[in-house]
């Protein structure tokens, strides 16, 4: 693409959020690249490898305990989207913590690290042993609180919707994290998303990612009932782009703490659109379901040199 | 042992046939830019190339293929299949693969029961045209005559029909379950190391399994799973299977497709838990 004359970031260049420089502005959004582990032998017709140029990647959240997640089917394909319910399937913080950070630290992937729990007060544990069995590693750069999941039962939307409670959930976390970024990812479903950003900056954020999924609902025909067997679930991918900018823009300019911005993305004009209105990063999510090498293809087409 | 998985590649293709082989299933025939090597069993994701694509890609397993050719053989069920067979010479399609667990190589000693349903052909008919040999059998079976892909079959297959219309003069059907035909004419002696590789639809698999269970072999299936990202990342595909004393969930692109049935609670082995069988669809 032809490069906008406004464009000035480095998106492949070290940049400093909060206490901690990430090596680049292009990251993959959790649930959408599962650990980070699945696509290292892989290889674009050029010989390049879906990680270059990704300067982070946001891991499937973990939580306090392993889930199974959701009955099947999880997923439903809608126009320009999908809405998905997997329920947050994930291997558990102590196998993450055993198993996959270390693996990721081995193969030099710029890693943040998303958590869930169930109260505001069991991230402060969370964050505390992450702390003292990583501190020592290079490519942990962060910790992303998914404060946002529409589709667990316990917390998930109520949860994160009040701006007290995402107060709790950051400062509880930020207490055992001193020298790595602190996102909090809040959801778009509220009537003013700038109160939650509010709430977390004050609670010691450096950043929040935003937007999560949007509630969403489609019917089978053939059945009059809902795909999914939860009836709703979280809508991402081309449709929701606009409202993510919204969202964005509601940030910047009502509360001014920097945002990692999320959904829709699937091309480099998309990106664009967030670093336009103020972002400081971007997340690449359903599209780099779609293609691996997503994330990577808009870092290279972004580059100004 | 286990072949070591070819390396994925994403490549872009360029149709050079896209055909009815049968009044149900289209051949596409693609010639990509970067050669790949695949092993029977596995699949690719394939999605329009461009911007603006399908939110996800398509899985289907491979046909065919070397160097830089690789060919698929789809029935067109919905959107994404409409539109792949509306596809002329030269367009392009994104291609990402070889994807999944294949199925595994012949073991010494052992007969293959290849057992195909619909347009569970492809990797059945990729393991024999790899690793067949004299003694193994190979069975498809299709809704009717029509339906079935007689040129690119040959003579080597046993055919079973549900309904004997349009089954070429010349040509013998056998009219039931391709498991049943299976069961009457492997030809196996008692004590011969049968083992089934089989894809087809959900009651296919239960019935193969069944087979093999009563025959004491071992049984290999390829599932199909909705999938949104086909390499194992966003578990939208999971399946039920057993481990030690529980189920968990496998990922089917990614631990899967192909699985030892045996694990397979929803194929209905009797030593299952109550209350798992029949979940994935
Ligand atoms: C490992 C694997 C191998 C396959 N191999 C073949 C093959 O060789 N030949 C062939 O004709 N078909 C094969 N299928 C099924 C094929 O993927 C679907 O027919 C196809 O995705 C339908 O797309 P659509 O847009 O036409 O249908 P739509 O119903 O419009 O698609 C909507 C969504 O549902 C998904 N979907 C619909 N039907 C299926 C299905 N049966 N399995 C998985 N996902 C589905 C689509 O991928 C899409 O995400 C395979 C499926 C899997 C999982
Ligand atoms: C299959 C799937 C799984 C997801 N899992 C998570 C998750 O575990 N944690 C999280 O914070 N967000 C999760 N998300 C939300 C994405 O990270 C992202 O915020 C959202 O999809 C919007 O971006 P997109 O339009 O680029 O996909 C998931 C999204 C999808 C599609
Ligand atoms: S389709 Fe995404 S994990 Fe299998």
């Amino acid at each position: 693409m032809n490069l906008p004359s406004w464009w000035q970031l480095e998106v492949t260049a070290p940049f400093k959020l909060g206490p901690r420089e990430l090596p680049g502005r292009i990251w993959t959004a959790s649930g959408c690249f599962a650990y980070g582990l699945h696509a290292h032998d892989f290889r674009a017709a050029d010989g390049t490898s879906p990680y270059l140029g990704v300067g982070a990647v946001v891991t499937k959240t973990v939580t306090p305990l392993p889930r199974t997640g959701n009955a099947m089917p999880r997923l439903v394909e809608t126009a320009c989207g999908a809405l998905n319910s997997i329920g947050l399937e994930n291997v558990g913080f102590e196998d993450f913590l055993a198993n996959v950070l270390p693996e990721l630290e081995a193969r030099g992937v710029p890693t943040v690290v998303s958590l869930a729990a169930t109260t505001p007060e069991d991230f402060g544990p969370l964050v505390r042993r992450l702390h003292e069995h990583a501190s020592g590693f290079a490519h942990w750069h962060g910790v992303e609180l998914n404060l946002s999941c529409p589709n667990v039962a316990e917390g998930g939307h109520d949860f994160g919707s009040a701006p007290a409670t995402v107060a709790r959930c950051v400062a509880a976390a930020r207490a055992w994290l001193p020298d790595r970024a602190l996102l909090a990812k809040i959801t778009p479903n509220v009537a003013d998303i700038a109160q939650l950003a509010l709430a977390a900056r004050d609670a010691g954020a450096d950043a929040v990612s935003a937007i999560n999924t949007v509630v969403g609902l489609d019917v089978d025909l053939r059945t009059g009932q809902p795909y999914l067997p939860r009836r709703f679930g979280g809508y991402s991918g081309q449709a929701i782009l606009p409202i993510a900018l919204a969202k964005v823009d509601q940030i910047v300019r009502g509360v001014g703490v920097p945002v990692v911005g999320v959904g829709g993305i699937a091309e480099p004009e998309d990106a664009l659109k967030f670093f336009a209105l103020g972002a400081v990063a971007v997340q690449v999510g359903t599209a780099q379901m779609r293609d691996p090498f997503a994330a990577a293809r808009i870092a290279r087409d972004l580059a100004r040199r | 042992m286990k072949p070591s998985r070819p390396a994925t590649r994403s490549a872009l293709g360029r149709v050079t046939a896209n055909a009815l082989v049968s009044s149900a299933f289209l051949r596409l025939d693609l010639e990509l830019d970067q050669p790949f090597t695949f092993l029977p069993g596995q699949f690719v994701m394939v999605n329009e190339p461009g911007p603006r694509s399908w939110t996800f890609s398509r899985p289907f397993s491979i046909l065919a293929g070397a160097g830089t050719s690789l060919s698929l053989l789809y029935r067109v069920v919905g959107r994404g299949t409409a539109a792949m067979a509306s596809l002329p010479r030269g367009a392009a399609m994104q291609v990402l693969g070889p994807l999944g667990e294949p199925f595994p190589a012949p073991v010494e000693g052992s007969t293959a029961v290849l057992l195909g349903g619909g347009v569970g052909l492809p990797p059945v008919f990729a393991w024999r045209e790899r690793w067949g040999g004299p003694r193994d059998r190979a069975f498809f079976g299709a809704r009717d005559g029509g339906e079935v892909p007689w040129e690119m079959l040959g003579n080597s297959w046993g055919i079973s029909v549900d309904r004997a219309e349009g089954v070429p003069p010349g040509r013998g059907a056998f009219t039931g379950v391709v498991t049943a035909l299976a069961a009457a004419e492997a030809g196996l002696a008692p004590g011969d190391n049968g083992v089934v590789y089989a894809c087809g639809p959900a009651p296919l698999l239960k019935a193969a399994a069944r087979l093999a269970r009563a025959q004491g072999w071992r049984c290999w299936v390829s599932l199909e799973e909705h999938m949104g990202c086909g390499y194992g990342v966003c578990k939208g595909c999971v399946v039920p299977v057993r481990e030690g004393n529980g189920i968990r969930n496998a990922t089917c692109c990614f631990e899967g497709p192909v699985f030892d049935a045996a694990n397979l609670p929803d194929l209905g082995d009797p030593s299952v838990l109550p209350g798992t069988a029949g979940g994935a669809a």
